[in-house]
């Protein structure tokens, strides 16, 4: 495994910080650095899965990718490397729980995802808008309370009347959610925890 | 002292019975703290600023259900003053129904970074209370902590209301670790963080407010009608945290705070939200038959069992979504298989966590129901 990758899913922040500098400063091309990081993201990915890491483990590794981000940012200059897909995210409406949809949001793009954000105590019309918009074909929501199942339903309703149900896959995620939950509010997948949003949205692509 | 009635004095004795292990069969527990208004003709707003009422509607309710099927006890009471009680607590603003809420909505915690940088330093220099203080009136407004406090000054006349309807109450305090109040008060990411970048320091600190809180327990008045007092853990939980942290951070701190209640003859009630199975065996350090495990049906009790066997009381653990969304022959199905792999000794049968505002009635009188085939 390369350095920045292992610095990474060693979750060895100012380590991490100082090779990735020093990478730049010697001309290396951003984009590689980036994708070093993403691997490191797998790695942290398959040891969350194993049970070796913990959410306290993704939560670091996500701040250190994003962290890294902004350095690269300006070097990058457009490139981001291969996208695998669009996703919109966010927390369905009456319910203004953040963390969980931050981490997801981080954990698929460091699994190369494009992500629309639309936030939390996000209206049935806002997620459709962003569908519209940006043509995602999976739409991931997120909830903590269970008086917000109906606004998952209400938001599948809202993604049927729109018309391409057909073209989206839905999946939902939060403390509170499982295939019950699923079955109820007429979406199409459950994730357990942030990985496995991952890898339900690169089995639905 | 209070006045007690034969139906409540068998009760208490059942569920004392439990906690021992000595107990034949499971325990009954209601759990639903803003349920009662989903069922009844009051707003969840009118509610939680009654108290007088709202105290009066909780106790119909658990009426209610205990006509149909006997409710052996409550673990939690009416939430009176509750959003002071949280803040206080947990150091983050709690928006509230008919406030930043709609009526009926339920309460929400709006975390944010609110322990700015040198906070911890200011605690270990001059204790909590010198960021509490300051957060504080950022996050509710003053008035409702002196409400809280005039609330509270009638504990012991509340207390009696719930003897007279023949409940023991099983929590009567909230507990709060110093790593949820600091998670509470900085946010759980930016405190995660700080706890891989500055755990000395959170330790430090941490162990400041615990020996604030030491002394609290040890010093308070005794209350004749306590029977246990809830110590929280949710973001501590094992599913959470590292092992690093939770064997610095999160366990010394609850553990201490466990003994230290038994020392006033008080049962500690370990809340455990999310998934704590990686460190069940660390509960074995805890004196026996002293303490409940309140899980929320992310924890795996089947494990518990064989790892803590007859240790601990075990409180829970019907899950919340399944309150909401599965039927009450679900609801009996899910409680039996339980009951058969794990026995009846020192369980007490209650919703996960706290049962949501959208749980079917007869979701909850299910469990009242197969808690009396057992």
């Amino acid at each position: 495994m390369a350095k920045i990758s292992e610095l990474l899913a060693n979750l060895e922040m100012d380590e991490l910080m100082e090779s990735v500098q020093l990478d730049l400063d010697n001309g290396r091309d951003p984009v590689e650095i980036l994708k070093e990081c993403e691997a490191g993201m797998v790695k942290v990915g398959e040891m969350f899965s194993a049970g070796d890491y913990f959410v306290s483990d993704l939560m670091m590794s996500g701040e250190m990718f994003k962290e890294v981000g902004i350095m690269l940012e300006p070097h990058l200059s457009g490139k981001t490397g291969d996208v695998l897909g669009k996703v919109v995210l966010g927390t369905v409406e009456g319910d203004i729980h953040d963390i969980g949809k931050d981490l997801v949001y981080v954990m698929l793009k460091s699994g190369g995802f494009d992500v629309i954000d639309v936030g939390v105590d996000a209206k049935p019309e806002v997620f459709v808008d962003a569908l519209k918009e940006s043509g995602a074909p999976i739409l991931a929501l997120s909830c903590l309370l269970t008086t917000a199942y109906d606004s998952i339903s209400n938001t599948v309703k809202a993604v049927e009347e729109a018309g391409f149900r057909d073209k989206v896959k839905i999946i939902i995620g939060g403390g509170p959610t499982d295939e019950s939950v699923v079955r109820y509010t007429g979406a199409d997948a459950v994730g357990d925890d942030a990985q496995s949003a991952v890898r339900l949205c690169k089995e639905m692509l | 002292m209070m006045k007690t009635n034969p139906i409540y004095d068998e009760r208490l004795k059942k569920v004392q019975a439990c906690i021992n292990h000595e107990n034949e069969h499971v325990v009954g527990c209601y759990m639903g703290q803003a349920v009662p208004p989903t069922y009844s003709d009051i707003s969840l707003a009118k509610y939680m600023s009654d108290t007088e009422v709202g105290l009066k509607y909780y106790i119909e309710f658990v009426n209610r259900i205990n006509t149909i099927a006997p409710v052996d006890c409550i673990n939690f009471a009416y939430p009176g003053a509750h959003q002071a009680a949280l803040s206080l607590i947990w150091w983050s603003k709690v928006k509230m129904p008919g406030e930043e809420l709609g009526e009926n909505d339920i309460w929400q915690v709006d975390e944010k970074k609110l322990i700015q940088d040198g906070d911890y330093e200011l605690i270990i220099k001059e204790g909590s209370a010198a960021v509490m203080n300051r957060i504080l009136p950022q996050i509710i407004d003053m008035k409702k902590i002196e409400q809280f406090f005039e609330y509270h000054a009638k504990d012991e006349m509340i207390a009696q209301q719930y003897i007279d309807a023949g409940y023991p109450v099983l929590n009567s305090g909230l507990i709060c670790p110093p790593f949820e109040t600091l998670c509470g008060g900085r946010s759980m990411t930016a405190f995660f963080m700080d706890c891989y970048k500055k755990p000395d320091l959170i330790k430090e600190a941490q162990n400041v407010m615990l020996e604030e809180q030491l002394k609290m327990i040890a010093t308070r008045p005794d209350r004749d009608y306590v029977i246990g007092e809830w110590i929280g853990g949710w973001r501590g939980a094992s599913g959470l945290v590292s092992p690093k942290i939770w064997d610095n951070l999160v366990w010394p701190y609850m553990y201490k705070l466990a003994l230290a209640l038994i020392e006033r003859g008080i049962t500690p009630i370990l809340h455990l939200d999310q998934n704590w199975d990686r460190d069940l065996e660390r509960f074995l350090e805890l004196p026996e038959n002293k303490c409940i495990i309140n899980t929320d049906g992310m924890t795996d009790l089947r494990k518990a069992r064989k790892v803590l066997g007859n240790h601990v009381a075990f409180m829970g653990d019907v899950p919340s979504q399944m309150l909401t969304v599965s039927t009450p022959d679900e609801v009996k199905d899910y409680i039996r298989r339980l009951l058969d792999d794990i026995g009846v000794k020192g369980v007490i049968l209650a919703a996960g966590c706290d049962a949501p505002t959208g749980s079917k009635f007869e979701n909850l009188v299910a469990i009242h129901e197969v808690a009396q085939e057992y």
